[in-house]
């Protein structure tokens, strides 16, 4: 059975597929279905959804469209959560292949590295590293990879400790190439796999973490985000709890949507990879 | 002047705490165009003489000279420099070859390194090197997985003569292959070393085939060398206990001579 077939038969994989879809799709039409600034004024305040078909999901405290609002959201849950998760994954990739392959001293201190930063609290080191450089997206994105690139880099290197015993290393090391072309041209694209398995939790908590910031008000100030909407609605809590729901509900559906279809995807290519 | 001279080479492991002495104080040498046989048990050390000889990993005593220099005072670039001279040919051509790479890039890579031919005149040298080793030059797009163990073998050994070496150790090279395609490989080899004058020194615990290839054998037990010399007179009259053993265990030879 091909893998495709088989993640299409899990349920579990297709639900998160759906839901994947559904959030790119919301990402990708943000700027079609609502043109203009999603923080401009649309129509009176504190309007609760189903009420105006023209504004489905209602208003906020200062009368913006909580529909638009919510596509734009989406629009930087995805790129904060896919740009993070990146750019974790390569740095780890890049720091754990060279600690894996070179031995002594730079194995040494690289994993000490690796070791400093993953006794931080991922969340703290972002928090800190935001408020110290100010939120933009761009820094935000290098705040979550900050946190995160430690799980893929010993994954990577312990992969790597395993292939370089290999013959085919030893046969690159005898016809004479260069370490480093050895460590990034045969021994890191065959190491990959393990680390890439990681990608679905890293997005998802990459997410979350974006989601984190921007509640406590240090997302970036120019971007509608679905945690700054939850910070938004808290204030009228009570009077208006669809607020900070409807966000919340889009960030748990996006969170268990990536999980699953990450999930379905390793399982499948496991279960191919087990047989062959 | 010998084409290699090893001497006195030790290389201890240490297994759980107690070390193990893989090689011993071995001491060779082999001719420019000869084939040097190393036969033994499993265990014996060749392998781990292959690698030192190749610089894959390091001996704890012993000098190695190659080509008239010390080769173990070479380090970084002028050692990869140097190893265009010196090649090696694996038991599992499968696993000694990355699992992404095509047949042209690994022939393509020792050329690249040496520069020994400008990219543009590559594909051209890769055909040539495929036609050398009785390929058809259209293989060259063809993943590794994809051709035939005999075929890889071949590649191998294309991949081992592009940078015109002097020298090419081949570990267990033919003992992964059918018995027809053995004959193949060895006949192969046969010829480029008498076209090239390629010195092999042939790691093999088959005597049959070590008999019908090799100039001079060495039998290796424990680490250490049992018995040497020409490789028929040491095959058909074994004086070590390890080499009438081997002899023994070997079915196919006795049945040769009888
Ligand atoms: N990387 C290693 N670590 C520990 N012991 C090793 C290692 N490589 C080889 N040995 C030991 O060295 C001895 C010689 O091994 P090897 O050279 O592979 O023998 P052969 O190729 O003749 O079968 C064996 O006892 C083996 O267990
Ligand atoms: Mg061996």
């Amino acid at each position: 059975m091909s893998p495709l077939r088989r993640f299409l038969r899990t349920p579990e994989a297709v639900a998160g597929a759906i839901l994947l879809g559904a959030l790119a799709a919301m990402a990708l039409s943000a700027s079609l279905l609502f043109p203009g600034d999603p923080q401009a004024i649309a129509g009176p305040a504190l309007l609760p959804p189903f009420q105006d078909w023209s504004l489905p999901l209602g208003t906020d405290r200062l009368g913006r469209d909580v529909l638009a609002e919510l596509f734009h959201g989406a629009r930087t849950s995805l790129a904060v959560g896919l740009a993070a998760a990146a750019a974790a994954l390569a740095i780890g990739a890049v720091v754990g292949t060279l600690a894996g392959f070179a031995d002594g001293l730079v194995d040494e201190v690289l994993m000490r590295v690796t070791d400093a930063f993953q006794t931080v609290p991922s969340f703290l080191l972002a928090l800190a590293f935001v408020s110290v450089v100010g939120p933009s997206l761009g820094i935000v994105v290098i705040a979550i990879a900050l946190g995160t690139w430690t799980g893929p880099a010993r994954v990577a290197r312990a992969e790597v400790l395993s292939i370089r015993e290999r013959d085919y290393v030893a046969n690159a090391r005898a016809i004479g190439m260069h370490p480093l072309e050895i460590a990034f041209r045969e021994v890191l694209p065959n190491a990959l796999p393990p680390v890439l398995a990681m990608s679905s939790v890293i997005v998802a908590a990459a997410i979350l973490t974006e989601a984190a910031l921007s509640f406590l008000g240090l997302g970036d100030p120019n971007r509608v985000t679905w945690g700054g909407m939850i910070a938004e609605g808290r204030t009228v809590l009570r009077t208006a709890p669809f607020l900070s729901i409807v966000p919340g509900i889009a960030l748990v559906l996006t969170v268990l949507g990536v999980y699953l279809a990450g999930e379905g995807i390793v399982e499948t290519t496991a279960v191919k990879r087990g047989l062959s | 002047m010998s084409l290699l001279a090893v001497s006195n080479l030790t290389k201890n492991y240490r297994r759980t705490g107690k070390p193990v002495a893989a090689v011993d104080d071995v001491s060779f040498t082999i001719e420019p165009g000869e084939t040097l046989a190393l036969a033994g048990p499993s265990g014996s050390g060749k392998s781990t003489i292959a690698r030192l000889v190749l610089r894959l990993i390091e001996p704890d005593a012993g000098r190695i000279e190659f080509e008239g220099s010390d080769f173990l005072v070479l380090r970084g670039a002028a050692l990869r420099a140097r190893r265009a001279r010196l090649q090696m040919v694996f038991q599992d051509p499968l696993a000694a070859f990355n699992p992404r790479a095509t047949v042209a890039r690994v022939l393509d890579d020792p050329l690249r390194i040496h520069g020994i031919a400008s990219r543009a005149e590559r594909p051209r040298r890769i055909a040539a090197l495929l036609e050398r080793v009785g390929l058809a030059a259209d293989l060259a797009p063809r993943a590794i997985h994809e051709i035939s163990g005999g075929q890889r073998q071949r590649v191998a050994i294309a991949r081992a003569i592009a940078t015109k070496p002097s020298l090419i150790v081949l570990d267990e090279a033919v003992s992964a292959l059918d018995v027809s395609v053995r004959g193949q490989i060895l006949d192969l080899l046969l010829d480029l070393q008498r076209q090239d004058k390629i010195a092999y020194l042939f790691i093999s615990h088959d005597l049959g085939v070590v008999r019908a290839v090799a100039h001079r054998v060495i039998l290796l037990n424990a680490g250490r060398i049992a018995e040497s010399g020409d490789a028929r007179a040491v095959i058909d009259a074994p004086r070590s206990a390890i080499g009438r053993a081997l002899v023994a265990a070997a079915p196919k030879l006795n049945r040769a001579k009888t």
